[in-house]
């Protein structure tokens, strides 16, 4: 597992512990900086896990009836509103290891450019046929410099193919929003450092569904907001 | 015999005729029996064959074709799981759709063997997604293009056929919607039709003039036929019958075959239709009837031939029998003529002894009670008397003889039946040797005897005693001074053998075949008394008795006679 190196908010590569962790830790420091921070603390309800959760956690990306969500299911939960645009565009990556995407759920503030490397000795080929990003990286090995990437400018849904390997699938969701956190398999979610002010607090859940939530944040505050 | 053949020659030959015409007949009939039986059996074998060949040539076909299927079907789904493909349906970019449809399926619109003539998507709803102008798609009118659409996206692949003009000539594709799934839920969200060129279409499959079409909407692609012969097709397409149907098809007869191409398609019925021309099996078949005539013709001439053969021969020996039997109908009624005279002169000759007989019986009665007084005169001188003795004696010999006849001529007429009982042959030769010990004995012949007591012959006692009285008589008087007779009896089986023998001169060979006969004494010198009777006499009688009188021996100094009885099983009635 890499290490999470630019973006604050940013998961940890699917493991929820840790993820969680990286969650307090960035809550701590963003407490230390900016002491007149929000915080919102919630749960969001998930649908039923599909399937028994493994020991080492992966997320899959599934559809049912054309709705993409992740199995098993964790959501991301975002501050809707207007914020300004980073001035260096962040960076972040998607691997391709062992035939799948780690992680295979990333969400990204607008403008981030995400790079693929292959961690594995075959080839893959990378495409997105969605609207709000379509790409194709074409065939290339792990030894590919630079390691192909792409910049995200428009918020959407994003759904990451190999043109290889059938079944390996990621979702990008592009939020024109820095304040996201995708919660652990529990539904649970801390987001940390907001601005005060009044904000919709969104969960997306699955490509068709994303619940919202009105919030008023007042300096130095922890709300606590539950998505049923 | 030949006049009395005449009038038969023309029933023989009619017995010929009708015996050929009956072989003929015979002949002709398990000829034709069996030509016909043979042309049928014939006939329907080579029927047989051809159906068999036409039927394995539709097994190969039909395994061609299912192999075919089987690597469309798989090249079509190893399509629909491309993931660009699987990617503008699920992730919302149907604008891109051809665009990767071109990628992905580049080798199979271009590659060799089985390239797809045309393909297009559905979408979920069974709707032909229209592509943009595009040639790579492969061209279709508009409506052909929207015959490929399907009441909605099926769950499995669907064969259809597509009639379609092909640079102006009539032609037909087949068509494939495979359903492009889910990748991850595995239910139909799309699917892609894809048209090639169907199998075998309008070739002629082998050598053997088998056609294959497809029927399709009423109408047959592939095959040249009429319009009626289609409207008779249709009838045979709408039975669906698994086997091969026989079918007058613009005046030849075909062997007709329809399978359904694809059963339970969404697409409209497709079926497959072989049509087999039995010009073959027409030509071969009169072939082999003229064959099968030719060898009929020739077998009946042969048995004409043989019949004829065979009524000369048969009709031959009959023909000699008719012949015989008329040369024996001839001699029979000689012979009975001649036998009933010679049956009317017995009779008239043994009537006229036993009147005879009778006749002279009293006058010699007569006689002898005149000598017998004559004789009782005190008168006489010795000499007279002596005279007289001899004549009286004369008297009972004529009586003897006159006895004899009347028995004769009884015989004759077949008048004399015996009366059969038990006879003791012992004891009547003891008697009858009494009786000749009795008799004055000039000669001094000495009696020999050897036969066991209780003898039992069947016969009558009165005639049994008269056979053995005459060969005992014979014995004595044709013997010689101090001869010897033997008189031996014995059993032998069923039978009881009596031998009388005596000494004396023997009866010549060329007399011995005589003895028997009436009146024939032998050349034995006038000086022994006697008329030739008694030998005849006691054959006829021992004949009578079933048995049989013989001379078995005659020369040197013995002659010997045997007679043969009957052997009585049942004891001795008391007499």
């Amino acid at each position: 597992m890499k290490p999470d190196r630019q973006l604050a908010g940013a998961n940890r590569h699917g493991s929820p512990a840790c993820a969680v962790l990286g969650l307090a830790l960035l809550a701590f420091l963003a407490l230390l900086s900016a002491a007149r921070a929000a915080t919102i603390e919630g749960r969001v309800t998930l649908p039923k896990s599909r399937a028994t959760p493994v020991v080492n956690q992966r997320y899959e990306i599934v559809t049912k009836a054309g709705v993409l969500s992740t199995n098993p299911p964790v959501a991301v939960v975002y501050l809707e509103g207007s914020f300004p645009k980073p001035a260096t565009p962040p960076v972040t990556q998607i691997l391709q290891k062992d035939l799948t995407f780690i992680p295979s759920l990333l969400p990204v503030q607008l403008g981030t450019k995400v790079e693929f490397p292959n961690l594995d000795d075959t080839y893959h080929n990378i495409f997105s046929f969605s609207p709000p990003k379509r790409f194709d990286l074409g065939r290339y090995r792990p030894d590919e410099r630079p390691v192909p990437s792409q910049t995200f400018d428009v918020p959407g849904l994003v759904t990451l193919r190999c043109d290889i390997h059938e079944h390996m699938r990621a979702l990008i969701l592009v939020l024109a929003t820095p304040h996201f956190v995708v919660t652990d398999a529990e539904g649970r979610f801390a987001l940390t450092g907001l601005p005060a002010g009044r904000y919709t607090l969104k969960a997306w859940i699955d490509s068709k569904t994303t619940r919202e939530h009105v919030v008023d944040l007042a300096a130095d505050t922890t709300l606590r907001v539950d998505f049923p | 015999m030949t006049p009395l053949l005449e009038p038969q020659t023309p029933r023989v030959t009619g017995f010929r005729m009708k015996l050929v015409v009956a072989i003929m007949l015979v002949v002709s009939g398990v000829t034709l029996l069996a030509l016909y039986l043979a042309q049928r059996r014939l006939a329907s074998s080579v029927e047989d064959d051809l159906q068999r060949e036409f039927v394995a040539e539709l097994d190969a076909l039909e395994r061609a074709r299912e192999v075919r299927h089987a690597m469309l079907v798989e090249r079509c789904r190893s399509l629909v799981r491309r993931p660009r493909i699987r990617a503008a349906f699920e992730d919302d970019a149907l604008d891109l759709l051809y665009d990767a449809a071109q990628y992905e399926l580049q080798d199979v619109m271009t590659a060799p063997g089985l390239r797809a003539e045309f393909y297009r998507f559905l979408d979920p709803r069974g709707g032909v997604i229209a592509p943009p102008g595009t040639p790579s798609v492969g061209a279709l009118t508009a409506g052909e293009q929207a015959q490929l659409a399907l009441p909605a996206v099926p769950a499995t692949p669907q064969v259809g056929y597509l009639p379609r003009s092909r640079d102006g000539a009539d032609s037909i594709s087949e068509i494939i919607a495979m359903p492009i799934l889910s990748s991850e839920t595995g239910e139909p969200i799309a699917a892609v039709v894809l048209g090639f060129e169907p199998f075998e279409f309008g070739r002629r499959v082998r050598d053997s003039g088998m056609r294959a079409g497809i029927w399709l909407a009423g109408n047959v692609h592939g095959i040249e036929l009429s319009a009626a012969a289609q409207v008779r097709l249709a009838d045979v397409v709408g039975r669906a019958s698994s086997a091969p149907v026989r079918l007058e098809l613009d005046r030849t007869p075909h062997l007709v075959f329809a399978k359904r191409l694809n059963p339970e398609s969404q697409y409209a019925a497709a079926f497959e239709v072989c049509v087999f021309p039995l010009t073959d099996l027409l030509a071969r078949q009169g072939q082999l009837r003229w064959q099968v005539l030719g060898a009929g013709a020739a077998l009946l001439l042969a048995g004409l031939a043989a019949s004829h053969i065979v009524a000369g021969r048969l009709s031959g020996p009959v023909e000699q029998l008719a012949v015989d039997s008329e040369a024996n109908r001839a001699l029979r009624r000689r012979a009975e003529a001649a036998l009933e005279m010679t049956s009317a002169e017995l009779q008239r000759s043994a009537r006229f002894s036993a009147d005879a007989s009778h006749q002279l019986k009293t006058p010699v009665t007569v006689l002898r009670a005149g000598l017998e007084e004559l004789l009782s005169r005190d008168n006489l001188t010795p000499e007279e008397c002596h005279e007289i003795s001899a004549l009286i004696h004369q008297t009972y010999r004529l009586s003897s003889l006159i006895e004899d006849l009347l028995l004769l001529s009884r015989l004759d007429a077949g008048r004399l039946k015996l009366e059969f009982s038990v006879v003791d042959l012992s004891a009547l030769i003891e008697a009858s040797l009494d009786d000749l010990s009795a008799l004055p004995d000039e000669l001094e012949v000495t009696v020999e005897t050897d036969f066991p007591p209780g003898l039992r012959i069947v016969g009558e006692k009165r005639y049994t005693a008269m056979i053995l009285q005459n060969l005992l008589e014979n014995a004595r008087k044709y013997n010689h001074r101090g001869g010897r007779i033997r008189i031996a009896a014995r059993q032998d089986d069923e039978t009881v053998v009596l031998a009388i023998g005596n000494t004396g001169r023997a009866i010549s060979p060329a007399a011995q075949a005589h003895i028997f006969e009436r009146f024939h004494r032998a050349a034995m010198g006038e000086d022994v008394p006697g008329y030739g009777l008694g030998l005849n006499l006691a054959r006829e009688l021992a004949r009578l008795h079933q048995g049989d009188l013989q001379l078995v021996r005659s020369d040197g100094n013995w002659t010997e006679f045997e007679v043969r009885f009957r052997v009585a099983k049942t004891p001795v009635m008391p007499a």
